[in-house]
């Protein structure tokens, strides 16, 4: 074959799968630019059932809560946490937290009522009993940002990662709570803060 | 009279990434026609890098990795820092292209699977070779002598960094020669304290700024960088070195180049007439059709490990263990740096100070140890030097306190302290004994032989690790850290630092190397390997400028050789 004769044969031989040139170990929902996608929060999910969903909401409100910034369930947290205990979560990781879940619903029907309705102060005692619990569990080591995600770490420390997480790395969380700009444009290694400032947000993958 | 007969090209580059980039420019600008052979897939620059600004929350689990997945198909790539949803597309799929993973002797294998390879992904730091790494292994006696010195690559050192543009500071240091630099990037005024008291109580190291492919200003019609941070998710405005920003459209103006992905080499097949490779046997990846091409010349730039499976696979009567393996070195003093240790500080200083913008570099503290001229006695050979990182913490670091409510929220949301870290780089030792092979029974999706490694750290690496976290703590305690955690205290598994070198060394002696002085095969005069796999020794610093370098080197004297008539 010479060159001229290669060259009229290649665009065939080596590009006719146009519809894939990003290969064939990734789906169609992998192939598109991440910035037009939609964001996660909206993907469909059914996981708890309406009493769980009401707790959840209960519980990622008493972690953060709206101040005079948006807080977890403006940031839809409530949806990621069911999105990733239904997805995400491994299945020893999501009886750990089911169980957990149960036990805080039975402890606060001892105290009257579902976690949801419960006045603020029990539900803070209700978790702060849980968190008292955990006690030194390694999940609140110092510094382990960069450790894997704790497969046996208790419920309390499921929810709080899930909800911690869920709603920095949220649009809401990062933009209207942290700053972020996706093109700064200049870097400036001095610049003053201000004691009440927030900071950047500036990815979970680093 | 019998007509020759014409190759289809005049030169096939086999890899597309940092080397293959470079042979392509400069082969196709001498006037070649020039086929490149890129495995991976076919992405183009500025359309193709899908996570490219994505915020987390556009990403699946808003950037929890998806663990199963990865687990089963990027068991290996998930080590890497630059492995994500906004980054899988460019790494290689390791269900479906494996190698021969030995758990005794785990060497990480990380790898692109794409057009412009990893210099999609790379850390984008740059730093010259002296004299001290071109004669280290002369010194002390480990490894053979390299055939060439800094005099002979410095020139094309400045030929590279001219196209590439390269941003940092001139220090004049011997060990460290500087660069064709473009202005540096500012530092951090925690970075400016710490230096001052380095000045003061460490007086023996230097601290500067990294030396960056990424560009602080216009440069050769590429815009400045605009500091949005993770730069391994892709650069529509080409603002980092890539081939794909740089050489590959370099090479494509000239008219000359051709390129196809997905196309998977097989080996090479040597004509024992001639003396010369024939022919390059391919694979599309996509629908398995074979096909062969004919050249003039041959450059290997497929990686190091990339190369030399390519090279041991392409057997024949001649060279029946391996092409242009006459010498039995091939495959063999394979090398990564010692890497994974190091120590985190946290400072108390320069609270009140911030920053705007994600600097796309840390800071550099040159090789200080073992300099020939200290006349040092240490209980190991070689140096190290230390890339560090200066950080605010936030949210990340402490989404485990304790607490709820407005408190917690609030305490979240601001800066934390200041973190420096400092990750150790140490020079690995060549040694015959840590090797690349063929598996004898294992083949890929290809029918092509997978790849085993054979690999240990040895005394001299285990020493570097001590030093170079006890001279941590000691370069923390004189910058004023109030706390320090360590970055690891073993050295990381080999291959993670993506730095593997060595297994088709350069040397004066065809008995004891595989490529001569110009990266040309002792043994077959038309075959070049000018990626990592060249190296003869590790050196401590990066060494993707001295592969662009080498292989620019090279094509110098190929096509000489070849206007010569020689080829």
């Amino acid at each position: 074959m010479n060159r001229r004769q290669f060259l009229e044969c290649s665009s065939i031989f080596f590009c006719g799968l146009t519809a894939s040139q990003l290969g064939v170990s990734l789906t169609a929902e992998q192939r598109v630019h991440l910035t037009t996608a939609d964001n996660y929060l909206n993907r469909d999910v059914s996981f708890f059932d309406s009493q769980q969903r009401s707790d959840i909401v209960a519980i990622a409100d008493a972690i953060i809560p709206r101040t005079e910034t948006p807080g977890a369930v403006d940031a839809r947290v409530p949806r990621y946490v069911e999105l990733m205990v239904s997805n995400w979560l491994t299945d020893p990781e999501r009886k750990l937290f089911m169980a957990g879940l149960d036990q805080l619903q039975q402890r606060s029907r001892q105290r009257g009522d579902s976690f949801s309705e419960l006045g603020i102060t029990e539900q803070l005692a209700l978790l702060e009993q849980l968190e008292s619990e955990a006690g030194d569990h390694s999940w609140y080591d110092f510094g382990n940002i960069r450790r894997e995600y704790l497969s046996d770490a208790p419920f309390i420390c499921q929810i709080k990662e899930l909800t911690v997480w869920g709603f920095f790395s949220s649009e809401v969380g990062a933009t209207q709570v942290l700053r972020y700009k996706h093109m700064p444009m200049y870097f400036d290694g001095d610049v003053p803060l201000d004691s009440q400032e927030s900071a950047w947000y500036s990815g979970a993958i680093e | 009279m019998i007509e020759a007969k014409q190759p289809d090209f005049d030169a096939i580059v086999i890899g597309s990434g940092m080397s293959g980039g470079w042979a392509a420019k400069e082969l196709c600008e001498r006037g070649l026609k020039v086929l490149v052979l890129e495995r991976g897939k076919d992405i183009q620059h500025g359309m193709d890098y899908l996570g490219e600004h994505a915020g987390d929350w556009k990403l699946p689990y808003q950037g929890k990795k998806p663990r199963a997945e990865y687990e089963e198909e990027y068991a290996i790539q998930q080590a890497c820092y630059a492995m994500g949803e906004g980054t899988r597309h460019v790494f290689n799929n390791d269900k479906e292209n494996p190698y021969h993973y030995d758990a005794k002797h785990p060497f990480e294998w990380l790898r692109a699977d794409a057009v412009g390879g990893r210099s999609l992904l790379w850390g984008r730091q740059v730093y010259r070779w002296s004299d001290v790494d071109f004669q280290a292994n002369s010194r002390d006696g480990y490894g053979i002598p390299w055939p060439i010195g800094y005099e002979d690559v410095a020139s094309w050192y400045t030929h590279v960094e001219k196209h590439i543009g390269v941003s940092g500071e001139a220090l004049g240091l011997p060990e460290l020669p500087d660069s064709e630099f473009l202005p540096p990037m500012e530092l951090f005024a925690l970075e400016k304290t710490i230096k001052g008291r380095l000045a003061k109580k460490a007086s023996d190291v230097k601290y500067t700024i990294g030396r960056v492919a990424v560009l602080t200003q216009e440069h050769k019609g590429r815009a400045a960088c605009h500091y949005c941070g993770p730069c391994h998710k892709g650069c529509s405005t080409g603002s980092y070195f890539s081939s794909q920003s740089s050489t590959l459209p370099a090479a494509r103006a000239t008219g000359n180049l051709t390129l196809l992905p997905n196309s998977v080499v097989e080996r090479l097949e040597f004509d024992p007439v001639t003396g010369h490779i024939s022919e390059v046997h391919v694979i599309n990846s996509r629908n398995m059709e074979r096909k062969h091409f004919s050249a003039r010349l041959f450059f290997l730039c497929a990686s190091t490990v990339g190369s030399t499976q390519i090279m041991l696979n392409s057997r024949s009567e001649t060279f029946p263990d391996g092409l242009a393996n006459s010498s039995g070195t091939l495959g063999t003093h394979l090398m990564d740096h010692v890497y994974g240790v190091g120590r985190a500080g946290i400072y108390l200083d320069n609270m009140n100070s911030y920053y705007h913008g994600n600097r796309p570099t840390g800071g550099y503290i040159p090789r200080f140890r073992n300099l020939p001229w200290n006349k040092e006695h240490n209980d190991y050979l070689r140096g190290f030097n230390y890339q560090t990182q200066c950080m605010r913490t936030d949210w990340r670091l402490t989404m485990n306190s304790k607490g709820f409510g407005a408190d917690l929220k609030n305490s979240l949301r601001k800066p934390g302290y200041w973190v420096w870290a400092t990750a150790g780089f140490g020079e690995c030792l060549p040694r015959a004994s840590n090797r690349m092979y063929l598996h004898h029974s294992k083949v890929d999706r290809f029918g092509i032989p997978q790849v085993g490694f054979e690999f240990n750290w040895h005394q001299n690496e285990h020493a570097l690790v001590k030093a170079m976290n006890s001279e941590a703590d000691r370069l923390h305690k004189a910058a004023g850290a109030i706390f320090t955690l360590s970055l690891g205290d073993e050295a990381a598994p080999p291959g993670r630092a993506i730095h593997e070198m060595g297994t088709a060394r350069m040397g004066d002696d065809p008995t004891n190397s595989v490529l001569n002085s110009r990266n040309q095969a002792h043994d077959v005069a038309n075959l070049f390997v000018t990626d990592g796999s060249c190296m003869t020794s590790a050196s401590c610093v990066n060494p993707s400028l001295t592969y662009m370098a080498l292989t620019a080197r090279a094509v110098d004297y190929a096509v000489t050789l070849l206007t010569e008539g020689q080829l």
